[in-house]
C-alpha cells in the first residue's frame, strides 16, 4: 500500500466530511462551509488517499493563504483513525508550509485545542511556537485554543529534502508523492539517564544516533565492592551539566534545536533517578518543550532502534522476547509494541546477574566490577570442571518460576566450594571456578530466554544491559538461537550499557506514535513496573 | 528576574524581580512551596512552571537562577540544585549559589530601612533538621544598613547540644525561596561573592570500604 497526496477536488467533499464529523465531533464544520473552503481561490486543500483506493480520503488538510497577504493560516487538518501513526499529519503540514512559502507567506498561524497535546507536540516539532491562548475558544466543550506561529523557513533548510516534492506541482489533482512523502523530519530528542552509576545524555533524531555521552562513577564504587547509592547520586549531580554540554557538542546541536526532552523515571536507585528527573523537568520548562518520562527497561529494548555508527536504525522486529541483564536488573520481557505493549515474563527473585558476578569476583579475590574480571579469569578455565547449581530450573521451580531467575544460591555455592578447598589446604583453581560459575549463569539466562521464545512462538531474541558485554554470554546466545531458529539481536555494546540515547530513542517513538508527553507531575519510581512505559 | 529554587528542606520556588519601588530594590513576584520532604522530584517542575504562570512571564525573562545549596540531609537537596543548573543551562544564564540558612536569617532581622526597625537582636542561630538526631546550624550577626545579615559561623552539623544556646534561635522547616531570591539579588547588586557551587551535605556518604569476603560456611 502507498499513500497518494493530491489537491482536493469538490468530489472529495463527502469523504472529507466523513472524517470531519468523526474527528471533530462537537465542533465539526458543516458540509456547506467545507465545500466553500474547497472552492475558495485563497485556500489550498490537500487530501491523502490509498493508491489502491484513490477515491477514499484518509486524511486532509487546508491552508488559507491569500496571495500577497504575507501570512497564512492552517484551517484544518485531520487523519482518519485507521490511518494514524504513519506520519501523514506531519507530511500534510510540511506540504502546507511549502505552499505558504510559494504564496509569499512569511508566517503560518494555527490554533490547536489546549486538550490536544499530541497535535501540539507535532506542531512544535515542526517549529511552531505557542504565542497566545484564546480562552474558551472551542464551544460547547469550553476548551482554550493555543495560537501557534511558524516563521516560514527558507527553502534551503533541512526540510527541503523531506518535503513531498510533488507539492511544487501546480496542476491538481496530481499525485504528489508516495512513500518518501511520509519520511519527514523526525523529532530531535535529548535523553537523560541517571538510574544507577552512569550519567548518560543522548541525542537522537528519530532512530538516528547523534550523541551518546556517558560519565560513570564506577571507579568511586570500586573500593566498596558495589554501587553505593549516595555516591552515585552525588556523582550524577556533578556530572550532569558537563555531560549535557559534551553531548550537545558531539551532536552539533544547541538546546534551542531540541524538540523534546526524555528522562528515565525508573526503575533504579531512587536518589539517583531524582537528580535526572529534577534536571529534566527544569530543562523542559526552561526550553518550553514537552517532557517524556521513560521506563529504564524499555529503554534497553529501545537501544536496538539505534546504530552506534550514527546511520538511521531499523524498526524493531516485533513481537520479540528481550533479555535484559545488568548489575541491577535481570528481566525477561515480551515486547509486542515498544511504546504500548511490554509484558514482564520474569525477573530475578534475589540478586541481579551482574551483582552475582561482582560477589563471586570478591570470593575469588578479584576486583570490582566482577563481570570483566570473571571473564578474563575464565578464559583458561574449564566450564564443566565444577557443576554449580542452576537456579530455578528444577521441575518444581519451573512450575512457578518458569521465567524467573535466582543467583543468590549460586553465589553461596561458589563460596562454599572455594572455602572447602581453602580449608583443606588445597589451591583454588580460579580459572575453573570462574569458568564454571559463568557457565551456570549463562546457561540459565539463555536457557530461559530461548524457552520463552519457543513457548510464545516468537523466533526473535533481543539482548540488552551491561552484562551483555560478557563474551561467553553472547557466544552461547548465538549458538543456541541458531540451533532453535531464533533471530538474535544484540545492540552495540555502547548502547547496551546504561545510556541516555536509548531513553531518547523511546521518546522519539512515543512522539512518532502520537503519544502525549508525561507532563511535569511524575516522580522517580525505583520500582516502576515495565508495563509503565511512559508514566504520567 | 531571578528564579530561586531550594529543596534543602521541603521544596520552594520563587521569582524575584528588581523593583526600585520596593525597599531593598526587589519584590517577590511569585512563590510556591511545600514542606513535604518526600516529593521534591514530583513537584519541582510544576512549581517552576506555576511561578512563571503566576508572574505572567516566559522562561526567557529569567536572568539568573538562585540555588539553595543546603545544608540539607535529604536526597532531595540535589533535586533543586540539579533543577537550578539545568534551567540555567537551558537559558544560558548564571547560577547564583546561596547557603539556604542565609534566606532564613534574612527574614529574621527587620529591614533596617523600614520605620518599624527598632532594636534588632544582635545575633541569631538558624537551625534545620539534619536527621539522625543531628542538626544543621549557622550563626548570623545583625545586618548593617544594607540589610544583609552576616554569617559568622556555620553552616555546621552537630548533635542538638552542640547548637549555641545563648542566642535567639530560629528553627526553620521551610526555606523561603522568595527571600532567597531577594537576598541573592541584593548580594549581586552589592558585588558579593556567592557560595561555592557544591551541595552542602556536611556528611560523608554512609559507607565503609568492604573488609573482604565473609565466610558462608562456619
Amino acid at each position: 500500500m502507498s499513500w497518494v497526496f493530491r489537491r482536493a477536488t469538490p468530489q472529495d467533499l463527502d469523504g472529507i466530511m466523513v472524517i470531519e464529523s468523526e474527528v471533530f465531533v462537537s465542533d465539526a464544520w458543516s458540509a456547506n462551509a467545507m465545500g466553500a473552503e474547497l472552492a475558495s481561490p485563497h485556500a489550498y486543500y490537500l487530501v491523502v488517499v490509498d493508491s489502491e483506493r484513490p477515491d477514499d480520503v484518509v486524511a486532509y488538510a487546508g491552508l488559507l493563504a491569500p496571495e500577497g497577504a504575507g501570512e497564512a493560516d492552517v484551517q484544518t487538518i485531520a487523519v482518519a483513525p485507521s490511518a494514524r501513526r504513519r506520519g501523514l499529519g506531519r507530511a500534510l503540514m510540511l506540504s502546507l508550509v511549502t505552499e505558504a512559502r510559494k504564496r509569499g507567506a512569511r508566517e503560518v498561524f494555527l490554533e490547536v485545542r489546549a486538550d490536544n497535546p499530541n497535535a501540539e507536540t507535532l506542531y512544535r516539532a515542526l517549529g511552531f511556537e505557542h504565542i497566545a491562548t484564546r480562552p474558551h475558544y472551542y464551544q460547547p466543550d469550553d476548551v482554550d485554543a493555543l495560537v501557534m506561529r511558524l516563521a516560514v523557513p527558507d527553502r534551503v533548510t533541512e526540510w527541503a529534502t523531506a518535503l513531498p516534492t510533488g507539492a511544487e506541482g501546480e496542476a491538481a489533482p496530481e499525485p504528489l508523492e508516495t512513500s518518501e512523502a511520509v519520511a519527514t523530519r523526525e523529532p530531535l530528542v535529548l535523553g537523560i539517564e541517571t538510574s544507577c552509576d552512569e550519567t548518560g545524555v543522548g541525542i537522537v533524531r528519530g532512530t538516528t544516533l547523534l550523541a551518546n555521552t556517558i560519565s560513570s562513577s564506577m571507579d568511586e564504587h570500586a573500593r566498596f565492592g558495589g554501587v553505593v547509592p549516595e555516591i552515585a547520586a552525588r556523582a550524577h549531580l556533578e556530572a550532569l551539566e558537563p555531560t549535557l554540554h559534551a553531548a550537545l557538542d558531539e551532536a552539533g546541536v544547541t538546546l534551542g534545536d531540541i524538540d523534546a526532552i526524555a528522562v528515565t523515571s525508573g526503575p533504579g536507585l531512587a536518589g539517583a533517578l531524582m537528580v535526572g528527573v529534577g534536571a529534566a523537568k527544569a530543562l523542559a520548562v526552561a526550553l518550553d518543550r514537552p517532557l517524556y518520562a521513560v521506563n529504564h527497561l524499555v529503554g534497553h529494548v529501545g537501544a536496538d532502534l539505534l546504530r552506534a555508527d550514527g546511520t538511521p536504525g531499523d524498526d524493531l522486529a516485533l513481537p520479540t522476547i528481550a533479555l535484559l541483564v545488568s548489575g541491577g536488573h535481570t528481566s525477561l520481557l515480551l515486547v509486542r509494541d515498544l511504546v504500548s505493549d511490554v509484558e514482564l515474563l520474569g525477573e530475578t527473585i534475589d540478586d541481579a546477574a551482574g551483582e552475582a558476578f561482582d560477589k563471586v569476583a570478591r570470593v575469588l579475590g578479584l576486583p570490582y566490577p566482577g563481570g570483566p574480571e570473571i571473564d578474563r579469569a575464565a578464559a583458561d578455565g574449564d566450564p564443566r570442571a565444577i557443576r554449580f547449581p542452576r537456579g530455578l530450573t528444577l521441575p518444581k521451580d519451573l512450575a512457578r518460576h518458569r521465567y524467573d531467575f535466582s543467583f543468590s544460591g549460586l553465589k553461596t555455592a561458589v563460596a562454599r566450594w572455594v572455602e572447602a578447598r581453602a580449608d583443606a589446604g588445597e589451591p583454588v583453581p580460579t580459572a575453573d571456578v570462574a569458568a564454571s560459575f559463568r557457565e551456570a549463569v549463562v546457561d540459565v539466562l539463555i536457557g530461559k530466554a530461548v524457552a520463552a521464545c519457543v513457548d510464545h512462538g516468537i523466533p526473535r531474541l533481543l539482548l540488552g544491559g551491561g552484562v551483555i558485554a560478557n563474551a561467553r554470554l553472547r557466544a552461547v546466545a548465538e549458538e543456541r538461537c541458531a540451533a532453535a531458529g531464533i533471530a538474535l539481536r544484540i545492540p552495540a555494546l555502547s548502547l547496551c550499557t546504561d545510556n541516555g540515547a536509548m531513553i531518547a530513542a523511546v521518546a522519539a517513538q512515543l512522539i512518532r506514535g502520537g503519544h502525549a508527553p508525561s507532563g511535569l507531575d511524575f516522580g522517580a519510581d525505583s520500582t516502576l513496573p515495565v508495563t509503565e512505559i511512559s508514566p504520567r | 528576574m531571578l528564579l530561586a529554587i531550594d529543596t534543602s528542606a521541603g521544596t520552594s520556588v520563587a521569582l524575584a524581580a528588581a523593583d526600585p519601588a520596593s525597599p531593598g530594590g526587589y519584590r517577590v513576584r511569585a512563590e510556591r512551596g511545600t514542606p513535604d520532604t518526600m516529593r521534591h522530584a514530583e513537584v519541582i517542575g510544576a512549581m517552576i512552571r506555576d511561578c512563571l504562570v503566576d508572574a505572567g512571564i516566559p522562561a526567557s525573562e529569567v536572568t539568573a537562577v538562585v540555588a539553595g545549596m543546603g545544608p540539607g540531609p535529604f536526597t532531595g537537596l540535589r533535586v533543586g540544585i540539579a533543577a537550578a543548573r539545568a534551567f540555567a543551562l537551558g537559558r544560558s544564564i548564571p547560577v547564583l549559589p546561596v547557603v539556604s540558612h542565609d534566606a532564613v536569617a534574612f527574614d529574621a532581622f527587620p529591614d533596617p530601612s523600614s520605620a518599624a526597625a527598632g532594636a534588632p537582636p544582635e545575633r541569631v542561630v538558624v537551625v534545620t533538621d539534619a536527621r539522625r538526631r543531628e542538626l544543621y546550624w549557622s550563626v548570623y550577626h545583625a545586618p548593617s544598613a544594607d540589610g544583609i545579615p552576616i554569617r559568622v559561623d556555620g553552616p555546621r552539623l552537630s548533635a542538638p547540644d552542640g547548637v549555641p544556646h545563648d542566642l535567639r534561635r530560629i528553627d526553620a522547616t521551610v526555606i523561603p525561596a522568595g527571600s532567597l531570591g531577594v537576598l541573592a539579588g541584593r548580594m549581586r547588586d552589592r558585588g558579593d561573592r556567592f557560595a561555592a557551587g557544591d551541595a552542602l551535605y556536611l556528611r560523608s556518604p554512609d559507607v565503609t570500604p568492604s573488609r573482604g569476603q565473609k565466610r558462608v560456611t562456619s
